[in-house]
């Protein structure tokens, strides 16, 4: 009758065989550390701008790239996903290093598609009114105006001199260091920080 | 929220509309799509568009075109949420994916809402039928930013500093209106408090002048002279005092009228619009937003014009006593309110750190305390009280240092208030010893000095303290200006429901980029059950919730026999539904009005049959209160299974056509969930019902079971036809069965 939906999802559990062992090696996959690298996987570009994969005999023809540790190893551990609602994790990557040139090349372009983090280079005016921060900065992707609530978690301090900062569209800008900022910069912070 | 900007001539050129073709929507980009350039579009200037017309998607750059797509190559166009930014995906017809804009944060939604404009149109291809003016989306969510000003919008729907400030004044003065008598009153006394204020000096300049330097005064003048102004004081204390208390009853009636309104207004408006405040948004404009209007009727309104007038009558007499002197001072009144400004702008910095820091040291002892068993737990306590050792003593330094700052500024200030003074002295001095002036007049004039000087610090803030009276009630109106989203059609039904329900494509989500459901049809018979089963956060619950009507859905339909959902009088749907939900919410109060709730009028005879059916009789029993238990907040002071026993009778007592059971019975033993699923078995007899369960063996009397997997439904059918076919719920029995199997041989 209504067996029009969604009914083709990727096999949860081979269910031809015994069940038993079918969850007992879902749940083994779960905890396995796959590695990606040079010799068992093969990443190339789409023609729509996203990255297939080729692992061993198992091709997708989209994958996500997840940074594991964004803020502090964006390079390592990288986490391969599938490209669907499950996102099921196909292995990581241990350095992108490791891989050749243009494959880290590929990754470090779905990084930037994924990824909108604009790093903080300077300040060049805060303004304060009525319960709202006006920032008007020089970030990594260009001058920019945004908009931040005053007090709350809009300027959160994550370690040392290191700072990030929400938007009140959800957006988040980066401040690496502090103290690379200069005095008058850091006077204009002065209500945050 | 706006959809269809509208284009550059320059890009309008560039988008090349062919015949019978429309612009539907059109927004903005800010970030730049390709891989190897992407720089976010200086200052978010409108320079990318994403447009959909009746027909393609194309995506404009700089008045060119960076790609387009034929809408009937389409499969499916999506809004994908990255990291801090969003993608739009077009999937093909032939199986290609393709990124085609992206965008920060601030255009998600926007994109979001038109991505869902493009699959409508998308969908009436399909059906091969015309796009009509139902397929277009419309988003009711307010902007963020004012167009005109760029400010951030504190909420509202329009700009308090633009368009709302005279309209909402406009509805406050209307409020007032209300308030008239009250009004007139506290105008009457600030006339009166203001005479008072300005007489005094120039009785006393009269009486120094004829009195005391004429050399001939006697006794009884200056008798009468003490009293008159010993009178004046009195008169003058009780109008102040008089003035208050007015101000204090006005403001409190006009927050209490504008809290009624907003709390019933609340009530009525819908669930989404709830949800899409953040937690204590509301909760704040109900009583902070409130509260703020009678502070400022309290402190500030009825100060306002009487010190202004009061400042004005001053300036006008100086003016009449000496010119010169009067401009002198003027300067001086100048200076003074630029150096305070600038002073009260650094105070503002320093204390306003000082109480950042503050906050992060309570919150960091609030951490510690909260935490204090993990930090045994792992023998941390050396390393956490030294940062919070550190962390006082960050704060200490700053309160000291402000304070210092404090104490040595403010005798400044004072000082150059007084300052004022002196050079009147000195000019009027001169001025009386050429015999120009009276002494009584230069007394008289310093003593006007004094009120232009005093309420000077004060008036400086008044703006900003408009301002905030203004954002408030602008906060407050726009609540009760909201049209409920559900609200019920001139139109609409009330029947006897039978329960037949039939859902047609229904697609919803919480977060317009987010969809939760999607293309979800099925029919359900009346008297039906039907079992939901599915991971968690699947939206089963959202499915139970838009049976409920307490969300409309974003597209498609559900009809209740026959009758779309919108077009029934929610009273009457609700009266007829009956709910336990996953998290039972018991009211403070005592067992009878909780179990009452539903049908405030229901016999104690009800009361004890419902009761009895949800096994709840016995333990109600056995509590010294009976059925008069009291139930503390939230109800906590009974058993899980005990308040969901109490939430069962709840919704039974009601006799509802429709039962709508989510995990009602996951907090029971397995002897109370045997008993309540027997009665309930009793119960579901003839009745429509939607039941969601973990633990299958609870859906076993279902007719029917619908599993939802991906935001749709993955299987339907009977317990033996979903076995047979060897899915998901195939997998979830055996994998629940295997559970059992394990622990029992564990035991």
């Amino acid at each position: 009758m209504m067996h029009d939906m969604e009914n083709a999802g990727p096999n949860l559990l081979d269910l031809e065989e015994l069940d038993e062992e079918a969850l007992k090696r879902e749940s083994e996959e779960v905890l396995e550390m796959r590695f990606l690298n040079a010799g068992n996987s093969r990443f190339h570009r789409t023609g729509g701008g996203f990255l297939a994969l080729k692992v061993g005999e198992k091709e997708y023809d989209r994958v996500g790239v997840y940074l594991t540790f964004p803020l502090t190893n964006p390079e390592e551990y990288i986490s391969i996903r599938e490209a669907d609602e499950k996102a099921k994790e196909i292995g990581l990557i241990q350095n992108l290093k490791d891989l050749p040139k243009d494959q880290q090349e590929m990754i470090q372009e779905q990084i930037r598609l994924r990824y909108f983090m604009p790093v903080i280079r300077k300040v060049l005016d805060v303004k304060d009114e009525y319960g709202y921060a006006y920032w008007h900065v020089v970030t990594d992707f260009g001058s920019c105006r945004f908009t931040t609530h005053m007090g709350g978690d809009a300027v959160v301090n994550i370690s040392g001199d290191r700072y990030q900062i929400t938007d009140i569209d959800g957006n988040r800008y980066e401040l690496p260091d502090l103290y690379a900022l200069t005095v008058m910069e850091r006077k204009k912070l002065d209500l945050f920080i | 929220m706006k959809l269809q900007y509208k284009l550059d001539p320059e890009s309008n050129l560039a988008l090349g509309l062919t015949e019978g073709e429309e612009v539907w929507y059109c927004v903005p980009l800010d970030l730049k799509l390709h891989p190897n350039e992407m720089t976010a579009v200086s200052e978010f200037a409108d320079k990318q568009w994403f447009v959909v017309t009746t027909k393609r998607l194309v995506v404009l750059e700089n008045g060119r075109l960076l790609s387009a797509f034929d809408l009937k190559d389409c499969e499916k166009v999506k809004c994908e949420h990255q990291i801090y930014s969003g993608i739009v995906t077009v999937f093909g017809k032939d199986g290609s994916k393709t990124a085609a804009a992206r965008f920060s944060m601030r255009q998600i939604t926007r994109v979001a809402y038109v991505a869902r404009g493009a699959q409508n149109i998308i969908t009436a291809m399909e059906e091969n039928r015309p796009v009509e003016d139902r397929d277009r989306v419309i988003s009711r969510e307010n902007e963020k930013y004012c167009e005109k000003c760029n400010r951030a919008l504190p909420g509202t729907s329009k700009c308090p500093y633009c368009d709302g400030k005279a309209d909402v004044l406009k509805k406050f003065l209307a409020l007032c209106g209300e308030f008239v008598g009250k009004f007139l009153m506290i105008s009457v006394m600030m006339v009166l408090a203001s005479g008072i204020d300005l007489l005094n000096p120039m009785i006393q300049k009269d009486f120094v002048d004829h009195t005391l330097t004429t050399g001939n005064g006697t006794a009884r003048e200056l008798v009468i002279f003490i009293a008159i102004t010993f009178t004046l004081l009195v008169v003058r204390l009780g109008l102040g005092f008089y003035r208050y208390w007015c101000c204090v009853k006005l403001g409190a009636s006009i927050s209490m009228s504008l809290r009624k309104k907003l709390y019933y207004k609340i009530q009525v408006l819908s669930l989404s619009f709830i949800n899409n405040r953040r937690p204590g948004e509301l909760m704040n404009r109900v009583s902070r937003d409130t509260r703020q209007i009678r502070e400022f009727m309290e402190e500030v309104f009825g100060d306002m014009f009487s010190t202004l007038l009061t400042m004005i009558v001053a300036l006008v007499m100086m003016f009449s006593i000496s010119v010169k002197m009067t401009l002198l001072s003027l300067v001086f009144v100048l200076v003074v309110v630029v150096i305070t400004r600038v002073f009260w702008h650094h105070i503002h910095t320093i204390f306003h750190r000082q109480w950042l820091k503050f906050d992060d040291l309570n919150s960091n002892l609030q951490d510690i305390l909260a935490g204090m068993r993990i930090v045994k737990c792992f023998g941390q306590e050396e390393r956490e009280s030294k940062k919070f050792t550190q962390k006082t003593r960050e704060f200490a330094q700053i309160q000291r240092r402000n304070e210092t700052f404090w104490a040595v500024f403010f005798p400044i200030l004072s000082f150059l208030m007084g300052a004022g003074t002196y050079v009147a002295v000195w000019f009027g001095g001169l001025d009386v010893l050429q015999g120009d002036m009276t002494i009584g007049q230069l007394l008289q004039f310093i003593t006007y000095t004094g009120y232009l000087f005093g309420p000077l610090n004060w008036m400086t803030h008044m703006p900003r303290m408009i301002m905030q009276m203004i954002t408030s009630l602008n906060r407050i109106y726009d609540v009760l200006d909201e049209e409920p989203l559900l609200a019920d059609k001139a139109d609409c039904k009330e029947f006897p429901i039978q329960g037949a329900f039939s859902f047609r494509k229904v697609s919803f989500g919480y977060q317009t980029y987010e969809p939760v459901l999607e293309n979800v049809t099925f029919d359900v018979k009346p008297g039906e059950m039907i079992g939901l089963v599915g991971a968690s956060g699947t939206g089963k619950s959202t499915l139970i919730n838009l049976i409920m009507r307490l969300y409309d859905v974003d597209q498609g339909s559900i009809t209740l026999d026959g009758v779309d959902l919108r077009d029934i009088k929610r009273e009457a749907l609700h009266s007829q539904i009956g709910v336990v939900l996953q998290e039972t919410f018991l009211f403070s109060g005592s067992i009878l009005a909780n179990i009452k709730f539903a049908k405030p009028d229901a016999t104690l005879e009800e009361v004890i049959q419902a009761a009895k059916a949800a096994n709840a009789h016995d333990f109600i029993c056995k509590t010294p209160d009976g059925y008069n238990t009291y139930v503390g907040e939230h109800g906590y002071n009974l058993s899980g299974g005990e308040r969901q026993r109490i939430a069962i009778a709840r919704a039974i007592l009601n006799n509802p056509r429709i039962l709508i059971l989510d995990e009602a019975t996951s907090a029971l033993d397995t002897e109370s969930e045997f008993l309540i699923q027997q009665a309930l078995d009793r119960l579901i007899q003839g009745r429509t019902t939607f039941a969601i369960a973990h633990r299958l063996s609870t859906l076993r009397g279902a007719d029917r079971l619908v599993v939802i997997d991906k935001h749709g439904i993955a299987e339907i059918g009977t317990h033996n036809e979903l076995l047979e076919q060897k899915g998901i719920y195939y997998g979830l029995v055996n994998a629940q069965l295997k559970m059992s199997a394990d622990s029992g041989s564990a035991q």
